[in-house]
């Protein structure tokens, strides 16, 4: 067949990653893990983890079963992977998180804990990405050689994670402990920057061009934003891997693949602008716009980046460089996505079957946008005043500004549920039309 | 796995292209027992020793405008039952389109809304022919589940996006 239809579990992956920023936020606004706590110690990382797997991987995960099919206008390599394996990542993350607590010493010592949770992450990650890579490696153009490079990364990340679960475990390994004294940096840029950066970078070209009516920018132009990104990658794990081994520092390896990323985000940036430029749709619905403040907080990322090394305090304010790129950049594109993704699916399992035959809303009739707005700007501006507040130090204020993030992120969860309950549509639903299930597609 | 791999060589030919690449990296990607689906702006006479070389039977037929439609099944196989679709069709019997649907200034999903409201308009054995911007690819599943067969491609411009859809006789 060739063609693309609804997939069944990506609402089930959204509601999941969703409920997982909630428990993120809880932990901010409760002053557990940074910046109450360092950056190395057992609670930041709980927190980080609940952010970047419980919340960017699920929906990501999620909104690529989806979007791999029609990136490559084939059906998904199996459908049958998708539920086993979101219930893998929850339980491994579960597994996980309460190792970490152990090590703070909040629960008791339990060292099997982080490793029985790598195992079951492994399992989860390793089904979705053969399932993904099998799909989009049946016309490997465009956007599908974005998500195979982030998938390629996810898979260096959950090694990099999985071998410091056992040196953290205590189980004797002098490489494992060799590899979580120095490996910790490479875990994370295989993660946000390989992982989550260039699997958001690849659909959005596909998203952008498509939802502005403008023309597609060309395989040449995006493999060219693609190859120093997907090469900063290589060089972090291959010459990463090299710098452990012999024990010479990763100054080298870090700063080469930072120069490589900053032009694969240079060039990103000019595609973007031109997506932007070049649409015949004058008009931007709400996703678009605020997928600017994304593009705004990924390019203050990297101007913060470059001052905070020029002054030599990159390595002090590294929580709030993070943290800006985390929640300005992928979240607030990821939300922003999702707002759209979820009216797009819902519209279509409701109407698709009697498309045509009788009237149906439009996309937007689903959507109450200017009710909307505003959820995604108190997100916006409070994140931006959490990265300065963390900027200068101050700690309890940052509480605030996260407990102003949770009430914007509610706002837009609200709306959506609301979209997925056609709860703006006006009209009755035409016979044949079937409401659909909140957290999964009826297919 | 659908019996037949689709492989549209025709943009690479009329951008002056050689997809002899193109046709083996395919090839190389096919299931055991599935065939290839091949269209070609000409009849790929040369291809059919290579295949039968390879071990697949041929059975090409004509389409619109000179260009072909080459079935490889592998010899061991039987020529699948045709489903809906695009799969299998005879498109010497389409005739002129009834309907014309211009929906390349429109963002998705509309083209999909609009074509599918024009093909409940066509009459039994009728064609509506349609220009889009990109390859509807959640419009393909809806067109087969009520029975339409399509038949797609972009133009030589790579730009536009030309559907032909057929109604149920």
């Amino acid at each position: 067949m060739i063609g693309a239809s609804l997939s069944r579990w990506t609402m089930s992956y959204f509601a999941a990653a969703l409920a997982w920023l909630f428990v993120a936020l809880a932990l901010m606004v409760a002053g557990i893990g940074y910046p109450a706590a360092d950056l190395q110690s057992a609670d930041t990382l709980v927190l980080v983890h609940a952010v970047c797997i419980g919340w960017l991987s699920l929906a990501m995960c999620g909104a690529l079963f989806q979007f791999v099919p029609v990136l490559v206008a084939k059906p998904l390599f199996s459908d049958g992977w998708a539920l086993p394996a979101l219930g893998l990542l929850i339980a491994g993350l579960v597994f996980l998180l309460a190792g970490f607590l152990a090590l703070g010493g909040r629960l008791p010592a339990a060292p099997w804990l982080l490793p029985l949770g790598a195992i079951l992450l492994a399992g989860g990650f390793g089904s979705i990405v053969v399932d993904l890579a099998c799909t989009a490696w049946r016309r490997p153009s465009g956007a599908a050689r974005f998500v195979l490079a982030g998938l390629f990364s996810l898979c260096a990340t959950v090694v990099f994670g999985s071998i410091f679960s056992v040196a953290l475990a205590g189980w004797a390994w002098p490489a494992a402990e060799a590899v979580l004294e120095s490996g910790v940096a490479l875990h994370a840029i295989t993660g946000l920057g390989g992982w989550l950066t260039l699997t958001a970078m690849g659909v959005s070209y596909r998203l952008f061009s498509m939802f502005m009516l403008a023309p597609e920018i060309g395989e040449r132009r995006s493999s060219a934003a693609l190859a120093p990104g997907a090469l900063a990658i290589a060089i972090v794990v291959v010459g990463g891997a090299i710098a452990i081994g012999r024990a010479s520092g990763s100054t080298a390896v870090l700063s080469a693949a930072a120069v490589m990323g900053l032009i694969s985000v240079a060039l990103y940036g000019r595609d973007i602008v031109a997506i932007y430029r070049g649409r015949q749709r004058r008009r931007l619905e709400l996703n678009m716009r605020m997928a600017v403040l994304s593009f705004a907080s990924l390019a203050a990322a990297v101007v913060l980046g470059g001052v905070l090394i020029a002054m030599g305090t990159f390595a002090a304010h590294l929580g709030a460089f993070v943290f800006l790129a985390v929640f300005g950049w992928l979240s607030g594109l990821i939300l922003a996505k999702l707002y759209k993704i979820v009216a797009f699916l819902t519209w279509f399992e409701t109407y698709g079957p009697v498309m045509g035959r009788t009237p149906t809303p439009r996309v937007q009739d689903l959507v109450a946008e200017q009710r909307a707005a505003k959820w995604f700007v108190l997100y916006y501006a409070s994140v931006w005043v959490g990265t300065v507040v963390l900027l200068l130090g101050e700690g309890s204020v940052f509480r605030i500004a996260a407990a102003a993030m949770t009430l914007g992120v509610f706002g837009i969860v609200r709306e959506v549920i609301r979209t997925r309950r056609l709860a703006d549509v006006t009209r009755p639903l035409p016979v044949g039309a079937v409401a659909p299930h909140l957290l999964f597609a009826r297919n | 796995m659908s019996e037949y791999l689709d492989v549209d060589v025709r943009p690479i030919l009329r951008a002056g292209g050689e997809p002899f690449s193109v046709i083996m990296a395919a090839l190389e990607s096919l299931e055991p027992g599935q065939g290839l689906r091949l269209y070609a702006t000409f009849k790929p006479v040369p291809l059919f020793a290579v295949m039968a070389d390879k071990g697949f039977a041929h059975s090409e037929q004509p389409l619109d405008g000179g260009e072909w439609e080459v079935l490889f099944t592998p010899a061991a196989t039987k020529p699948a039952p045709l489903p809906a679709g695009m799969a299998g069709a005879n498109f010497d019997d389409w005739p002129e389109p009834a309907i014309r649907v211009d929906s390349r200034d429109f963002s998705p999903p509309e083209p999909m809304v609009r074509i599918l409201a024009a093909a409940e308009q066509l009459g039994p054995g009728e064609t509506l022919s349609a220009l889009l911007r990109r390859e509807p690819v959640f419009l393909f599943p809806q067109l087969e589940k009520r029975g339409y067969r399509w038949l797609g491609g972009f133009t030589p411009d790579g730009v536009t996006y030309e559907l032909t859809v057929k109604a149920p006789s």
